[in-house]
């Protein structure tokens, strides 16, 4: 029902987004986030790379356009942006999987199971950490060997690990699942 | 032998694919940004768009990029930047993201239709998966949401061609290498 309010407001911030009504949105999420308090710091490492998109917005139609035309837009995102970020700080995690599960469903007809969904979200989750783990390990033995990072090189045995790893993850659940 | 790979599509072992690809998609938005010896800074989040579908396949690299994409927008900060959630998704670039599982699976059946040597075969695919179909989807909704013409919304995009145009490059590269440390690997069977 929350997840609902995201497309309607973007629906009608398209239709009637003039600079007032946008300028208006984004105080009221402003607002919104304020209110969190504390955890709406958890926002901020995404907020530079905000920042950045809508100051381009704003100077890409002010040289094509007008001043008011760039800010409207850019407040708009801002709105929406924002809003998005506050469903998901404020939803818990397995409710958002459940929600997930149930718009997979129909998916089923064409022989996909949305259980599996979770297995797979899993999985990932799971190997993310692991992975990276690895990058750090084979980074920290290049320093050793090259005395710098190192970078690029390391691509390819990250990507040998994640396919060995892959096909051993698989012959394990199929032992364990079957299939 | 591609039909039997795409039948078995939902197998556990498949599964595993797809997770442990969409997993090497987040790490790669976890790493450090990676300066090129020009000086451009590439984000290799792309490139693992690019691998994906060089090596599952279309149908398997769509899924796995579809299931990063649902991580993300479930919260996990996973893309470049530590940024996730639904919010990204309302973002002018929100185009360029959907176009990821979309990307992947063009760069997985241009690998699979196109002849010539794996090197040349995956600079090509990753060419009109990975830069092609992302900005095919990312260019029309940055038009869109920031409301710029066609126009604004190129050169705003044309930005990251350089960079892209490399990772397609290093993708085509890593493949080959890849592939030759573990022959057995079969991508899309054969």
């Amino acid at each position: 029902m929350k997840l609902a309010t995201l497309p309607l407001a973007a629906t009608a911030l398209a239709v009637w987004g003039s600079l007032p009504v946008a300028a208006g949105t984004a105080l009221g999420a402003a607002l919104l986030l304020a209110s969190l308090g504390r955890r709406a710091w958890t926002a901020a490492p995404g907020a530079r790379g905000l920042a950045v998109a809508l100051a381009l917005i704003v100077a890409l139609h002010a040289w094509q356009d007008s001043w008011g035309a760039g800010l409207a837009a850019a407040l708009r995102v801002l709105t929406l942006v924002v809003l998005g970020y506050l469903l998901t700080a404020t939803t818990r995690f397995e409710d958002l999987l459940g929600i997930a599960e149930a718009l997979c469903a129909p998916f089923r007809l064409f022989g996909l199971r949305p259980d599996r969904l979770a297995l797979g979200l899993g999985l990932m989750l799971r190997f993310v950490e692991s992975f990276f783990a690895q990058w750090q390990r084979l980074d920290e033995a290049h320093r050793v060997r090259a005395g710098r990072s190192g970078g690029l090189k390391l691509l390819a045995p990250l990507a040998l690990h994640v396919m060995r790893t892959a096909e051993r993850v698989g012959d394990a659940l199929t032992t364990r699942l079957g299939d | 032998m591609a039909l039997a790979s795409s039948q078995s599509l939902p197998s556990l072992q498949s599964l595993a694919r797809i997770s442990l690809f969409a997993a090497l998609v987040g790490v790669l938005g976890l790493l450090p940004k990676i300066d090129l010896p020009v000086g451009v800074p590439i984000t290799a989040q792309t490139l693992g768009v690019m691998l994906a579908g060089c090596l599952l396949g279309p149908a398997r690299a769509f899924l796995a990029l579809l299931l990063f994409l649902g991580a993300v927008a479930l919260g996990l900060p996973l893309l470049t930047g530590g940024r996730g959630g639904l919010g990204v998704f309302m973002a002018p670039s929100a185009g360029f993201l959907l176009g990821f599982p979309v990307g992947a699976a063009v760069t997985g059946l241009a690998m699979r239709k196109l002849p010539g040597p794996v090197l040349a075969r995956a600079a090509v695919a990753s060419a009109l998966g990975g830069i092609g179909a992302v900005y095919l989807c990312g260019v029309p909704v940055l038009a869109a949401t920031a409301q710029l013409n066609w126009h604004g919304a190129l050169i705003a995009s044309s930005m990251f061609l350089p960079g892209d145009l490399v990772k397609c490059v290093l993708s085509a590269f890593l493949v080959q290498t890849v592939l030759r440390g573990l022959p057995e690997w079969q991508p899309h069977g054969g």
